[in-house]
């Protein structure tokens, strides 16, 4: 039955007779009519397929990367247009199942490859642009690149080789020590936004600490700038920097003088305060020092005169948040508890008592099970709880929808953090004790336990503890409301937004989109109410008071439409270039965005604080579509310079606009494109 | 989109039924064409420029002229089958093309394999015993009885029957009964089915391009095993019965009085270098030999088929057209069918020895799509085709053969 002579092992492989062969299928796709190309190209994949899982295959499909690209192909996938693609993806197409999957995207990063090294001249991405965007692909796939495979590479069988191939044939071509410093790069930005959620950093840098002590590994002398990363999480202070384990601290604490105790402490604030990050030596320490050393505790949280003055006044509630919310697994909750203090928002009457109560919340069975099955079952549930509320209270901007479509309830929750804290507590002690959350709209009760459904069908564990608790019912609320609107004329967002965010929502309502056609409504008009009613310029040097919800057409870095988003303006001021920009809350997981036509988002470096993102007012303005206002304030539209409102319609034209214009309005304002 | 050039002086042909390669071949070619197919083909057709016309083959109904009108109005030469559902369509398209009644009748003939036997034997053509069968009594009488006739005393193990439906293609429907019992597992709806005997023989099967009533091209076909492998051209072994087999050939052309077109017939060569037959088809075969044939010569067979259809072609034409038999290929081009051979599989893997194997060029397989597999009852339809491509018809045999006993779904 078998006619292998033993010992002869599989029949080598005869890699010019393949590429032959490759070069047989690549003419016959070049040869094809348009309508016949979907069936030349399986054998092409497949050729190519067997080339990139023998040794030396990526040169070979390098070396013919653009005849394969001027074949066709890429033709009708997003592939084709290269400036768009996003280095993120590249992870799930390279671990796909699908081998034409891997196939595409393996040929897509060698003629990148090809064009960064100026073999190839690309139509429409230069050799920087192509370096670019393969050095973010190497950081993404850094398992690949040093060959730590994962459930994702097992299930892939034989193809895991040429996700790993080619990432490490594009890694030797363009050097490794560009991996590594913009995978660091990539957490810092994260970082600076300071997400409440960080468990995909942690994930990162313990990826990069375990290159680094993999022999096996070569990182050619890169990976230096990590080491404030690592040692944030594994090591922060000298007791601690070999990493050690908890256990093994915890008996050096005990024989630690006053001195040694006091560099602990400022090691750790010094580490978290840079980095956001908390390690769980931090927690063990905190507690350590709870019992007959709590002077410490002020240097350990890293606190300023505010912030002390409050752990001074609330010492007793501290200790209680300290000894039910915060250990090593739930160290993160420190970070919360220390900004926290610094909002001074434990003044505010209802706050404090509201914590206490938090501290002895009974939670109902739901809730436990949905933070048990998110978090574990070490520490118990109310701790998980009570470290979520510190954070949200602590960094109110670091709030993330995760994989959810349910960015209102998101933005609601960083409002009330923000604005109205102790009403968050009020949502809390609801959702969790009661698994009821009530509010009324228009008068009428809105139950969330007799809500037909959210807008999201499962919200999924990838939330931080307070989300992941209240944010189901939020979203089958504000589902809800939705539904009450049905039949009325124009957006329900109109009516839900202030019935679901709270009475310092604007009333007043515009909206540049006609609701029955999607097409544009008198968008100058829009843009002058705005600016009237935003622009300090233009609304007579009044800061913004309440944050206020405000909607985004949201469009991909080729700035093609992608959909509505719920936003939370915050303040509109100069930035340290005396440029005015619009500071808001994006409750996507990651703000740094690009909307394409040269509207990047800016997270950091231009005024911003933790959490914030911000654009040029213009700019902010081209992707606005709804705002709400103070209808009792509406002043006259803004006196708006004619060049200044163009470019803002012009933005709006360019990009999700463009097949949105309406019917009579090209020739009322013909549109500069013809 | 297409961009076809075609030549006014030359015929104008309309392919019936949907092949996308064949659709290529034309577009590629320089005779005018349309495309005869059901309407789920317009959309297809419409956004690439595909010239286009709607049919539903399912029935042959009071319509049926309509089509036949239709294409004559439009200037169409000659209607070409492309399927075996096509082939009466065709018949009588060209029958009010060509104004030749008898077109149908010789259409219908080479539908029904009952029919197209008894015809072959009329001709003075060699053909095993054979019988309709109307239920399962009828199966279990002819097995006795062709046994009997050979010789056989109760216990001895029984010589096979094969049952085929009359109007389908290749090996849909065919089954292989030994014994009374496995009568019970043929569903009654199978019936009527064709009877044969079994010959033990060599089975392998023609493809001839026919213009002016004369052979322009005749490849053999050879077998690895029914329903399993095939490649082209055979081996010298087959290859020697070649005068004999055009013979056979001339033989079927002049009893089904065939004048132009292409032929597709299956025999069994025995070990004495008998030749019986056992059907034709007139339509391009399965398997895609159309596609091993280009692999090996070079020549589009699609194209082959529109010069040997079209009425406007010239002798010149023609004989410029086909390259020489055997000695023409440039290598032996093989394929093979995978059937998973077990009973719960999850993924496709390609056996590593036939993936890096010199002649492997590449395959059709799809990932699985249920778990289980359906028990084969008949001989069913494959999940894909593997194409080899080599220099030694000997090793592509024995390669293709080898093929039997692998996994590709595990």
């Amino acid at each position: 039955m078998n006619d292998r002579q033993p010992g002869s092992a599989v029949p080598a492989v005869n890699m010019d007779a393949l590429a032959e062969r490759l070069d047989h299928s690549i003419e016959s796709l070049e040869q094809s009519r348009p309508f016949a190309r979907a069936g030349k190209l399986p054998r092409v994949f497949d050729i190519a397929r067997r080339i990139l899982q023998q040794p030396g295959g990526c040169e070979i499909v390098e070396a013919r990367a653009q005849r394969l690209e001027q074949a066709g192909v890429f033709v009708g996938t997003d592939w084709a247009d290269p400036a768009i693609l996003l280095p993120s993806l590249t992870t799930f197409s390279l671990q796909s199942q699908s081998a034409d999957t891997v196939v595409v995207e393996a040929i897509s990063e060698l003629r990148l490859l090809a064009v960064a090294r100026g073999t190839y001249f690309h139509p429409s991405v230069s050799a920087e642009q192509a370096h670019h965007y393969l050095t973010q692909v190497l950081a993404i796939n850094l398992g690949l690149l040093f060959g730590m495979t994962g459930e994702a590479e097992r299930e892939q069988g034989k193809l895991a080789l040429i996700g790993q191939a080619v990432v490490q044939y594009v890694a030797q071509q363009i050097g490794y020590e560009h991996v590594i410093e913009s995978l660091i790069e990539e957490i810092w930005r994260i970082l600076q936004q300071r997400p409440i959620q960080v468990a995909d950093v942690r994930r990162m840098i313990t990826q990069i600490a375990m290159c680094r002590a993999d022999p096996n590994a070569d990182l050619g002398g890169a990976g230096g700038g990590a080491d404030r990363l690592i040692s944030s999480l594994y090591g922060p202070t000298r007791a601690c920097s070999e990493d050690p384990g908890v256990v093994v601290y915890e008996q050096r604490l005990a024989s630690m003088d006053a001195q040694a105790l006091q560099n602990e402490a400022t090691g750790f604030a010094r580490s978290m305060h840079d980095t956001g990050l908390v390690s769980p030596y931090h927690a063990a320490f905190v507690r350590f020092i709870l019992e007959d050393r709590d002077t410490l505790l002020s240097e350990a949280l890293g606190l300023s005169s505010t912030g002390r003055d409050c752990l001074l006044c609330y010492r007793e509630l501290v200790h209680a948040l300290i000894t039910d919310g915060i250990f090593p697994e739930t160290a993160q909750g420190l970070y919360g508890l220390a900004l926290m203090l610094e909002r001074g928002i434990l003044y505010q009457p209802p706050v404090a008592p509201a914590l206490w109560r938090q501290v002895r919340l009974p939670l109902c069975a739901e809730a436990r099970e949905r933070l048990q099955l998110a978090y574990g079952y070490q520490p118990q549930p109310g701790a998980w709880l009570l470290q979520g509320v510190l954070n949200m209270l602590g960094q109110p901007l670091g709030v993330g929808q995760g994989n959810n479509p349910t960015c209102q309830s998101a933005r609601a929750l960083s409002m009330w953090a923000y604005n109205d804290p102790d009403y968050l507590l009020q949502m809390v002690a609801w959702a969790a004790r009661d698994n009821e959350i009530m509010m009324h709209f228009e008068g009428q009760p809105v139950s969330s336990l007799s809500s037909l459904g959210g807008v999201a069908s499962e919200v999924t564990l990838d939330l931080d503890p307070v989300s992941l608790i209240v944010v189901p019912h939020l979203d089958r609320i504000y589902a809800e409301m939705g539904r009450l609107c049905a039949g009325r004329e124009g957006d329900p967002h109109r009516w839900v937004n202030p019935e679901f965010h709270g009475w310092s929502a604007g009333r007043g309502f515009a909206i540049n989109v006609d609701v029955a056609t999607g097409k544009l409504d008198d968008l100058p008009g829009f843009v002058r109410h705005f600016y009237a009613s935003y622009h300090p310029y233009y609304n007579g040097n009044q800061p913004l008071i309440h944050p206020q919800p405000a909607g985004i057409a949201v469009t991909d870095s080729a700035a093609r439409f992608i959909g509505w988003h719920a936003i939370t303006i915050l303040r509109v001021a100069l930035d340290p270039e005396n440029a005015m920009r619009v500071y808001f809350f994006n409750p996507n997981n990651d703000s740094g965005q690009n909307w394409g036509d040269g509207v990047r988002v800016s997270t950091a470096g231009h005024g911003e604080r933790f959490g914030e993102s911000s654009l040029p007012f213009e700019q902010f303005t081209s992707r606005l579509y709804i705002f709400h206002f103070d209808p009792l304030e509406r002043g006259e539209p803004a006196d708006v310079s004619e060049e200044e409102l163009a470019r803002v319609l012009d933005g709006v034209h360019r990009t999700w606009g463009a097949d949105r214009l309406p019917s009579d309005g090209l020739q009322a304002e013909p549109s500069p494109q013809g | 989109m297409s961009e076809q050039k075609y030549d006014p002086s030359k015929g104008y042909v309309a392919l019936l039924g949907w092949s996308l390669n064949a659709v290529e071949a034309a577009d590629k070619f320089d005779r005018r064409y349309v495309v005869v197919a059901p309407d789920w083909a317009e959309a297809y057709c419409k956004e690439h420029d595909i010239p286009y016309v709607p049919w539903n083959f399912e029935r042959l109904n009071d319509r049926s002229f309509e089509i036949a009108q239709t294409l004559k109005d439009m200037g169409v030469n000659v209607a070409i089958p492309l399927f075996e559902e096509t082939v009466e369509w065709a018949g009588a398209i060209n029958s009010v093309l060509m104004d030749k009644p008898r077109l149908f009748g010789q259409a219908m003939l080479l539908r029904d394999k009952a029919l197209m036997k008894r015809r072959a034997q009329l001709g003075g053509i060699r053909v095993g015993i054979f019988e309709e069968a109307h239920d399962k009594d009828d199966v279990i009488r002819f097995l006795k009885r062709v046994n009997q006739t050979l010789l056989k005393l109760d216990g001895d193990p029984n010589d096979p029957i094969h049952l085929k439906a009359f109007d389908k293609a290749g090996c849909l429907g065919h089954r292989v009964i030994r014994t009374p019992d496995e009568v019970d597992t043929i569903p009654d709806e199978e019936f009527p089915v064709l009877m044969e005997s079994h010959l033990d023989g060599w089975e392998f099967a023609v493809e001839a391009w026919i213009h002016n009533g004369k052979i322009r091209f005749l490849n053999i076909s050879e077998y690895v095993t029914l329903g399993y492998s095939v490649f082209v051209p055979a081996t010298p072994d087959l290859e020697k019965y070649r005068p004999q087999i055009t013979a056979e050939i001339e033989k079927l052309i002049k009893t089904f009085d065939i004048d132009f077109g292409f032929v597709h017939p299956e025999y069994f060569v025995t070990s004495d270098g008998t030749m019986y037959f056992g059907e034709v088809a007139y339509r391009p075969p399965g398997f895609k030999v159309f596609e091993l044939l280009e692999r090996a010569y070079g020549f589009n067979a699609y194209q082959g088929l529109i010069l040997a259809f079209d009425p406007k072609t010239t002798d010149e034409e023609i004989e410029a057209f086909f390259p020489e038999e055997v000695v023409g290929a440039k290598g032996y081009a093989g394929c093979f069918g995978v059937y998973p051979r077990l009973r719960v599989v999850s993924r496709l893997e390609v056996p590593e020895e036939t993936e890096n194997h010199e002649y492997f060029e590449s395959h059709e397989l799809t990932p699985p799509l249920e778990a289980t597999v359906t028990k084969r009852t008949a001989f069913g339809t494959h999940w894909g085709l593997v194409y080899f491509f080599g220099d030694d018809p000997y090793r592509m045999r024995d390669l293709l053969k080898h093929q039997e006993d692998l996994d590709f779904y595990v």
